[in-house]
C-alpha cells in the first residue's frame, strides 16, 4: 500500500512537472507565434486603407482581466489597462497579444469602482465612478506603487465612467454616463478638470444636446463608458457599452461622426487611439462573450 | 487511515501525546507541500499569499480571438496558440492538477481536525456522522466555490438549488457547530485556491482546541471537575461497606448501554492510575479528604502522607460553595500501613481540620494484601 502511494505521488509530481514546465521547444514555438502576430499587425497597417470596419487583431483576455475597464497609452505607446474593482494595472502588448506585466496601486491593493485611466506625461490617474482620482506612477511587474488621492465629487451631477487627458486644454475629460442632475438629462456632458487644480472640483464642462451628436443612429441615450482624444485631430472619441456605439465630436462639441460597433463586442469599457492610427477597444466579459481587446484601423 | 497512524507513530516514536502527534503530522504535510512547490510549478498557485502573487502569470500569451476573420497563417497560429497556452498557466491539464492538489490538501488538512474532534468530544463520545462530514463537507464546498467563482449567475443558481435541499440537523454540542464552520472555511479557502489560509486555519484551530480541552478552559468552578466525576461512581460503590462493591448483575442490567459505557470508562481510568492486573502500579489507592480549611488541611495531610505512604501525588482539589471542599490524592501505600492505618495517620496529623477521610484501594493493592495474608 505504502509503495503504491509513493508511486502515485511520484507519477503525479512527474505529470505536473511535464505539464507545467515549458520546454525549449514550447518557448521557441511561442516566439514563432508572437513573431507571426507582429508581422500580421504590421502588414495590416501597411496595407492601403480600404475603409474596412473589420478588426485587424483581437485578443481574448484571461480571468485576471475579465472585468477590464479603461485603457490608456504610455508616452512610448504601450497600452495600460485596469480592472473594475481592484486597482490592478496591466500592460498589454496589443500588437502581439501578450500581457507583459501587472502592478498594483497601494500597499494594500485599492478596491473601488474603477472606471477609467489616463496619463499626463509620466503620471497615471485612475478614476472611480464618483470622480475620485488616484494618482501614481508606473510600476515594475508585480510591484505595489504609492498613490495620491484627489476628489472631484461629481455625484450630484452625474455618474462617471471614463477619463482621458486633453493636452490642448491641459484638462482631464470626464464624460457623464448617467445624469443625476435634471438639467443635464438629454445632453452629452463632459466635465473638464484642469490638471493643475485637482484640489478643487471641476467647474468647466462641455454640454451638447444628444440629438446633435448621435447623427442618424436610433439611440435614445448615449451612456458614455470611456473617452479618448484622437492624437491626430484632437477630436474627442467616446464609446458607449449600453448603446454599443461610438461617436466623435470636436473639442467644441460639434458632431463629427457616430456609428454602431461591431456585433462581436460585448460591453465596451475602454477606448484608446494610437499615434499610428489604431483604435483599441476593451470589452468586459459577458454571459456568452469573453473579455477581449480588439484593434481596428482608425479612419 | 492506518497509514497515517503508522506514519505519525514513526515520526513521534510512538508518543501518544496529541500535540506532539499533531505537530508530526503537520510537519509531514509541510514537507509534502515543500516538495510540490519545488517540483510542480502549477502548485505555486495554491501557495499564493501576497497580493502580488495573485496577479497572474506574466508574460501571458493571449488567445487569438479573430477566428475566421483573418486568413493566411491562421491555422499555424491557432495550433501554436494551443501549445503556447500551456506555458501561460491556463491549460486544462494544469487546472486539473491544481484542482486535484487543492482537494487532496483539503482532505489532508481536515483529517487531523476530525481526529481532534473525536478526541475532545464530551464524555469521549463523538458523532460518527459528523466526523465523516468534517472530511467530506469542505470537499464539496471547495468544489462549489470553484464552480461558482466569478459568476453571479451561477451563484444565484446555486442559491436556488441549495434552497431546495433542507438541512435540519441538531448538533448536541456548540463546539460541533464550530467544527462545521471550520470545514466550510477550509472548503472556501481551497475553492479559491488559497491553501495557506486553509493550512493556518486547520493548525491553529486544532492546537487551540487541544489546549482548551487540556486545561478545561471556561469550566464553572461550581461544576464538578473531570477528576471529581470519575471518582464519584467509585465512591458511591465503595462507601457502603468500606470495600470495593461491585454492582450486582441486576443493577448492571438496569443501566442503559450509554451509562454502562460511561461507567466502564471511568473504571478503566481508575484502573489505569491505581493499577489493574499484572503490572505494579505507581499508585495503588485514592485518598479523598473533605475539609472546609483547604490550605491548612492540605499541609497537614501531606505531612501525614510523607510519613505513612511510599509516594503520593495531589490529583485534584475541588472547591465547593456551601459545603466542604474535596482534595484527592493518588497514593502508593506502604505494606506496613494498611488502609485503616493510613486513615488513622491522616486523622492524627490533621485532626480538627478534616471533616472526612476516605481511602479507596485499587485491585493491585487488594491482591498484594491478600497475597501477604495468605
Amino acid at each position: 500500500m505504502r509503495r503504491r502511494l509513493g508511486w502515485a505521488v511520484l507519477l503525479l509530481a512527474a505529470a505536473g512537472q511535464s505539464a507545467c514546465a515549458p520546454g525549449d521547444a514550447d518557448a521557441s514555438e511561442s516566439n514563432d507565434v508572437l513573431e507571426s502576430r507582429a508581422a500580421r499587425y504590421t502588414a495590416a497597417l501597411a496595407a492601403p486603407d480600404s475603409g474596412s470596419t473589420e478588426p485587424i487583431a483581437r485578443w481574448m483576455l484571461p480571468p485576471v482581466l475579465s472585468e477590464i475597464s479603461g485603457l490608456t497609452l504610455t508616452r512610448d505607446g504601450r497600452l495600460l489597462s485596469h480592472g473594475d474593482e481592484t486597482a490592478q494595472i496591466s500592460e498589454i502588448d496589443f500588437k502581439r497579444g501578450v500581457i507583459v506585466k501587472h502592478f498594483l496601486v497601494g500597499d494594500k491593493p485599492l478596491t473601488d469602482d474603477f472606471e477609467g485611466i489616463a496619463r499626463v506625461d509620466d503620471r497615471l490617474f485612475l478614476m472611480t465612478s464618483a470622480g475620485r482620482l488616484y494618482e501614481f506612477t508606473e510600476g515594475e511587474n508585480k510591484a505595489q506603487v504609492a498613490y495620491t488621492r484627489h476628489d472631484a465629487d461629481l455625484t450630484k451631477e452625474c455618474e462617471l465612467e471614463g477619463i482621458a487627458y486633453d493636452s490642448v486644454t491641459t484638462s482631464f475629460l470626464l464624460p457623464c454616463k448617467v445624469m443625476n442632475a435634471a438639467e443635464l438629462k438629454g445632453r452629452l456632458v463632459i466635465f473638464r478638470w484642469h490638471v493643475d487644480s485637482l484640489s478643487t472640483p471641476p467647474t468647466s464642462k462641455l454640454s451638447v444636446p444628444l440629438t446633435s451628436v448621435i447623427g442618424s443612429e436610433a439611440w435614445d441615450d448615449f451612456a458614455a463608458s470611456d473617452i479618448t482624444v484622437d492624437p491626430k485631430t484632437g477630436n474627442y472619441v467616446l464609446v458607449s457599452a449600453q448603446q454599443k456605439g461610438l461617436i466623435v465630436i470636436t473639442p467644441s462639441g460639434e458632431p463629427v461622426s457616430a456609428r454602431t460597433l461591431h456585433d462581436m463586442h460585448n460591453q465596451v469599457e475602454g477606448v484608446a487611439i494610437t499615434s499610428d492610427g489604431v483604435l483599441i477597444l476593451s470589452d468586459e466579459i459577458g454571459t456568452t462573450k469573453p473579455a477581449a481587446l480588439t484593434m481596428y484601423r482608425w479612419h | 487511515m492506518q497509514f497515517f497512524k503508522r506514519l505519525v507513530d514513526l515520526l513521534t516514536l510512538g508518543s501518544d501525546r496529541p500535540v506532539r502527534r499533531l505537530i508530526a503530522y503537520y510537519a509531514f504535510l509541510g514537507a509534502i507541500a515543500f516538495i510540490l512547490y519545488q517540483f510542480v510549478p502549477a502548485s505555486h498557485r495554491l501557495f499564493a499569499v501576497l497580493p502580488g502573487d495573485q496577479l497572474g502569470a506574466t508574460p501571458t500569451i493571449l488567445q487569438d480571438g479573430l477566428g475566421d476573420l483573418v486568413t493566411g497563417a491562421k491555422s499555424a497560429i491557432s495550433s501554436a496558440d494551443a501549445s503556447s497556452s500551456v506555458s501561460t498557466g491556463s491549460s486544462p491539464t494544469e487546472f486539473a492538477i491544481v484542482t486535484l492538489f487543492s482537494f487532496l490538501g483539503v482532505l489532508a488538512l481536515m483529517l487531523p481536525v476530525s481526529w481532534v474532534y473525536m478526541s475532545v468530544g464530551k464524555d469521549r463520545r463523538h458523532n460518527q456522522a459528523l466526523a465523516q462530514t468534517l472530511i467530506l463537507l469542505p470537499l464539496v464546498v471547495a468544489g462549489v466555490v470553484l464552480i461558482v467563482q466569478n459568476s453571479l449567475a451561477l451563484a444565484f443558481c446555486l442559491a436556488g438549488v441549495v434552497a431546495a435541499v433542507r438541512f435540519r440537523t441538531t448538533l448536541s454540542d456548540t463546539r460541533e457547530t464550530v467544527f462545521i464552520f471550520l470545514a466550510i472555511a477550509v472548503g472556501f479557502a481551497a475553492g479559491v485556491q488559497v491553501m495557506t489560509v486553509a493550512a493556518v486555519l486547520s493548525i491553529l484551530f486544532n492546537v487551540t482546541l487541544l489546549f482548551i480541552w487540556r486545561y478545561d478552559f471556561g469550566r464553572n468552578v461550581l461544576d464538578p471537575s473531570p477528576a471529581a466525576q470519575w471518582t464519584e461512581p467509585l465512591s458511591e460503590l465503595a462507601k457502603k461497606n468500606g470495600a470495593e462493591q461491585v454492582p450486582d448483575r441486576d443493577l448492571l442490567l438496569a443501566l442503559t448501554p450509554k451509562k454502562v459505557d460511561v461507567l466502564a470508562e471511568r473504571f478503566n481510568r481508575i484502573n489505569k492510575i491505581i493499577g489493574s492486573n499484572g503490572s505494579k502500579p505507581r499508585y495503588n489507592a485514592v485518598a479523598t479528604i473533605r475539609t472546609s480549611k483547604v490550605t491548612e488541611a492540605q499541609r497537614k495531610v501531606e505531612n501525614a502522607l510523607d510519613d505513612a505512604t511510599k509516594r503520593w501525588r495531589l490529583d485534584e482539589v475541588v472547591t465547593n460553595t456551601g459545603k466542604p471542599s474535596t482534595i484527592h490524592y493518588l497514593v502508593r501505600t506502604r505494606k506496613s500501613v494498611g488502609r485503616d492505618g493510613l486513615i488513622t495517620a491522616i486523622r492524627a496529623n490533621a485532626a480538627g481540620v478534616v471533616d472526612d477521610i476516605e481511602v479507596e484501594l485499587g485491585d493491585a493493592a487488594v491482591k498484594e494484601r491478600e497475597k501477604a495474608g495468605a
